[in-house]
């Protein structure tokens, strides 16, 4: 045939790929080392539109590259250094084949080694990028270091990862970063705020851990190898917006929490200094939809600066059966004061004889000993107030009682969503309400005037439900801020109707009806049909809604608080 | 060969040979005829003269020289030979040889003194250097230029290379260039100035600029995110309508996985009614055999009447009777088709009607299709031979939910999540362990001992 005719598969989409083996032939690598430089360097298989072009007619399953990334492969320096090991190793397997052991003492001496550094710069080149990826690193390395230290994976990895953590934790703790906790049954969830990113990790849980076999641990170890580098540099760069030195001095990586106390020691700054650089926000002159942005932007920062004041002056005592590295770095995260048994591990201050702890944290059915001036409680009352951001009234958390569901804060509830009865009684008290049920206040309220002659002295009543009352009573004042002076009627009392605050808000939702109602009406035919198909689906889910909450037929978990069913 | 031949040469030049070839016969035959060898160059002469014996014997007088110093047969007897008496007694006198230690020491030579003495006729050679000695002006000019030189920096070779000789503790250095080495340094990455200082053309041409990474690299190859939370019903201490949703969600995994194990066994599944007796076996086997009643048999025959009319000849009526026919039948198509447009104008607003219909079904499945595009963005793609599947929800039932954090027990494992999490966002191929291949059969062979028991 004649020279100028098109062959098949000679340009287009059959020219911009390759496959694995082709590519691992060109780079002249065996398919562990090719498979370890992709994951390095961040290449990654496609899959092409057409298969059939691509393959050249036939459709058996093949992984594709994309042929520049593997000719952008061909440049990097360290495939040099992949080769010169697989000879390294054939040398040692000779020598000591040979048993000629000053050779293999030399040549172990000599080990090719590699460097990442120039890799991590070229696929972050800004601070930021790293850290908009630093979720993976993060849950690796904490993964990693939870290993047992046998010999399945380089020991110094394992070390190396410990450390890491470590420094990323006391980071954490200096800048009051963390956010949101979760306790799941496969681990625990943290989210944190770092220079205005969102970084969400997952860290397992320190016990039962069986190892699963179809995970390949060669590309995991190979993941963690990148992460640890990425993860160093980020950390350095961390302290560095912090002013602390780094790497941080400590002995040992035993626990996270035995180095936390010695860190913060050792750092060349004290916390409280950090809070008197906050920085006030700067007060334009703005017009009027301005204002109100700025209004909201300051109350949103009061309030975030209240928060990472949640647990400060506090003393907290960890019992031995509780999580006590995780416990610690929470409650440290926002500003409390944490201590353990000194037999468990070291770095606990002070003992459980301290007067001035403040709360006790057990996870037992009972304690023998209790002492007067603390409060026992569970752990799951730390995770909850992190969560709700303020403290919680601790009743709810005491020793033997049912806990209530640890709910999941990072779930966003659209309007119409089922949102569960628990979280309603949060978001209640977190708008500073009264969060007692209308019985209870009754009784609240006869008691009030008994207990004002009772609140001088702090005799404890060996009647439960007395003491519990009282206790509530302090901690909803210490939690809302306002005094106890308030003036209640004998009568019944709604939460609606106590106090100028519920009026007002009862107004500005009425105004709100209000406008709605005129919008509604000026509107045109066309757009009034399409509003009331969208208002009947969401009142299809609100019915559906309301049905599931009361419907009293449902089996209740036995260890669930029955719940008022109420139509409103 | 040539030393053969030499050997050969010597042995039969030794006086009392006697060689096959008869010497008188060949002497009177060959005495004439000798082969004219040309004894004029050196390399002739090397060729064909033996000098053998006479190297040996010279080099039997240099070794005697050199070992003993000068030929044995001219030594007296009493430095090779000594006659032995017997054992010698010999008297000691220590306290007169502590007096005359130096004395003596001068008269007698020791005994090993004297063996050690080299006794060659062979001199040793004369040290060159120590006649050449340097007269002291020449001596003190070099040491004036060798301290100006190092009052200026400049020094020796000698010493230039003992500094530059690398202390042994570098090799130690780069031991500990490991990457997961645990005090491994850090510093800050970006935070380095630029160190651009050449002409950027000659750093690409000399290969000093590092390539650059093309664009498409820096996009992820997922929209998922990195670490996925759990649903709330997965909390350690769920609430209860948001733990059944999670159930529920379980309940259906399962329930499609079993529906697919059935599907085959469904789908060769036969009704009990169909299934062959012996009544229908019988009466398959019999069928068309009996004879019926004639009534059948009739039609049999207009059947047959009918096929053999249709191929008789058509005759010209029919013929005239088919074209009427078409040409009405035509007329009628053009009449009502008419019709039909004109009644189309009455039609219209259903006719839009139906076009409406249409182009809402074309927009609905645009979207469908751009709706299917997008979920597809967030499913793991498929890159090799294994499908990516999908691991298992981690659930806890009822009864399992622990009442504590203490009786907490985890389900599920973290390392296998991030795996999997790994090969959803499509950064790893999904993989099995590999199976073990046998190259070569394994063969069974008895010991001896068994064989002959057995």
């Amino acid at each position: 045939m004649g020279g100028l005719q098109k062959k098949k598969y000679e340009r287009g989409s059959a020219t911009n790929y390759i496959t694995r083996n082709k590519a691992r032939k060109k780079l002249q690598l065996s398919l562990a080392d090719f498979r370890r430089l992709c994951i390095l360097k961040g290449i990654y298989p496609h899959e092409p539109k057409h298969k059939k072009k691509v393959n050249k007619g036939s459709t058996a399953p093949r992984t594709f590259y994309l042929f520049k990334d593997i000719r952008f492969l061909l440049h990097e320096p360290i495939v040099r250094k992949f080769r010169e090991y697989k000879v390294f190793v054939r040398k040692l397997r000779k020598a000591y084949g040979k048993a000629e052991w000053t050779g293999v003492e030399r040549l172990r001496d000599n080990k090719p080694g590699y460097k990442l550094d120039h890799i991590i710069k070229e696929r972050y080149p800004t601070f930021i990028d790293a850290l908009r990826d630093i979720d993976d690193a993060l849950s690796m390395c904490f993964l990693f270091s939870t290993f047992a230290r046998t010999g399945k994976c380089h020991v110094q990895t394992i070390t190396l990862c410990r450390r890491l953590t470590v420094e990323w934790m006391n980071y954490v703790v200096t800048s009051r970063s963390l956010r949101k906790v979760f306790l799941s049954i496969k681990g625990i969830y943290y989210q944190a705020e770092v220079l205005g990113q969102l970084i969400t990790w997952l860290v397992p849980y320190q016990f039962a851990h069986d190892h699963p076999t179809d995970v390949d641990y060669r590309v995991m170890a190979t993941f963690t190898e990148m992460y640890t580098t990425l993860f160093g540099f980020i950390n350095f760069r961390l302290y560095q917006t912090l002013n602390l030195v780094y790497p941080p001095k400590v002995t040992q990586y035993l626990d996270l929490t035995s180095v936390c106390k010695l860190n913060l020691a050792s750092l060349a700054r004290v916390v409280a200094t950090a809070e008197e650089e906050e920085n006030q926000l700067d007060l334009f002159p703005t017009e009027g939809e301005d204002q109100e942005n700025m209004q909201a932007r300051e109350k949103e920062q009061k309030e975030q600066e209240a928060q990472k004041r949640l647990f400060e002056g506090l003393k907290f005592f960890l019992n031995r059966e509780v999580p006590r590295e995780s416990l610690a770095f929470i409650l440290r995260c926002f500003g409390a004061e944490v201590s353990w048994d000194k037999s468990l591990c070291i770095g606990g201050t002070y003992e459980v004889t301290d007067e001035t702890i403040t709360h006790q944290i057990v996870d037992r059915p009972d304690m023998d000993k209790q002492y007067i001036n603390r409060y026992y409680i569970q752990p799951q009352w730390v995770f909850d107030s992190v969560n709700a951001q303020m403290r919680l009234p601790v009743e709810d958390y005491f020793l033997g009682t049912t806990l209530p569901p640890h709910l999941s804060p990072f779930v966003e509830e659209k309007d119409g969503d089922y949102v569960p009865p628990e979280k309603l009684k949060l978001m209640a008290l977190q708008r500073g309400e009264k969060p007692v049920q209308e019985d209870e206040e009754e009784e609240d309220e006869e008691e009030e005037e008994e207990d004002d002659d009772e609140e001088e002295d702090d005799d404890v009543d060996d009647e439960e439900l007395t003491e519990e009352k009282n206790l509530k009573k302090l901690e909803g004042t210490r939690a809302q801020g306002k005094t106890l002076a308030v003036k209640v009627t004998p009568g019944k009392v709604k939460p609606w109707e106590t106090g100028s605050v519920g009026n007002k808000v009862r107004l500005e939702q009425e105004e709100k009806a209000e406008e709605k109602r005129l919008a509604i009406m000026m509107m045109k035919k066309k757009e009034k049909y399409l509003y009331d198909k969208i208002m009947f689906g969401k009142k299809r889910t609100t019915r559906e809604v309301s049905s599931l909450r009361c419907a009293p037929a449902k089996p209740t978990r036995p260890s669930l608080r029955p719940f008022a069913c109420r139509w409103r | 060969m040539a030393a053969v031949k030499r050997l050969k040469r010597v042995a039969a030049a030794q006086p009392g040979f006697i060689s096959f070839k008869s010497s008188a016969g060949s002497d009177d035959l060959n005495s004439g005829q000798r082969k004219r060898v040309n004894k004029n160059k050196k390399k002739n002469w090397n060729k064909h003269s033996d000098i053998q014996d006479v190297e040996e014997f010279l080099d039997d007088v240099r070794l005697q020289e050199r070992a003993t110093g000068g030929l044995i047969s001219e030594k007296p007897d009493d430095s090779l030979f000594f006659v032995d008496i017997g054992e010698q007694r010999k008297y000691v006198q220590p306290e007169v040889q502590e007096g005359k230690k130096g004395k003596k020491s001068k008269s007698r030579p020791l005994r090993i003194d004297l063996i050690l003495q080299h006794d060659s006729l062979v001199p040793p050679p004369k040290d060159i250097l120590a006649h050449q000695q340097p007269n002291a002006k020449k001596l003190r000019r070099i040491a004036e230029n060798a301290a100006k030189l190092a009052a200026m920096g400049v020094l020796p070779r000698r010493q230039k290379r003992l500094l530059n000789r690398r202390p042994a503790i570098t090799a130690s250095k780069s031991k500990t260039a490991a990457n997961n080495f645990p005090d491994r340094p850090y510093y800050d990455l970006w935070g380095g100035d630029a160190k651009e200082t050449a002409d950027p053309y000659y750093l690409e041409q000399t290969g000093k600029k590092r390539v650059k990474r093309p664009e498409k690299l820096n996009s992820k190859p997922s929209v998922l995110p990195a670490v996925e939370v759990i649903a709330p019903g997965g909390s350690y201490n769920p609430d209860f309508f948001s733990h059944q949703a999670l159930l529920l969600e379980a309940h259906e995994v399962e329930v499609k996985r079993e529906r697919a194990e059935l599907r085959i066994e469904r789908q060769l599944a036969v009704n009990r009614d169909d299934t062959a007796t012996e009544e229908t076996v019988f009466q398959e086997l019999v069928e068309g055999l009996v004879e019926e009643e004639e009534d059948e048999d009739e039609e049999e025959e207009d059947v047959s009447i009918r096929g053999g009319l249709q191929q008789e000849k058509k005759t010209e009526k029919e013929r005239r009777r088919e074209r009427a026919d078409k040409i009405k039948s035509q007329q009628k198509q053009a009449a009502r088709v008419f019709t039909d447009k004109k009644q189309q104008l009455f039609q219209l607003r259903s006719i839009q009607a139906t076009l409406k219909r249409g182009e809402q079904q074309t927009r609905e499945r645009v979207a469908q299709r751009k709706a299917n595009q997008e979920a597809e963005k967030s499913m793991p793609r498929r890159l090799g031979r294994l499908r990516f599947q999908a691991q298992d929800l981690e659930v806890q039932l009822s009864d399992e939910i622990p009442g504590s954090l203490r009786t907490l027990k985890p389900e599920g494992s973290v390392l296998k999540d991030r795996f999997k999490s790994m090969q959803k966002r499509n950064m790893i191929e999904p993989r099995e362990r590999a199976k073990f291949k046998r190259r070569h059969k394994v063969k069974y062979v008895e010991k001896r001992a068994f064989r002959e028991i057995t």
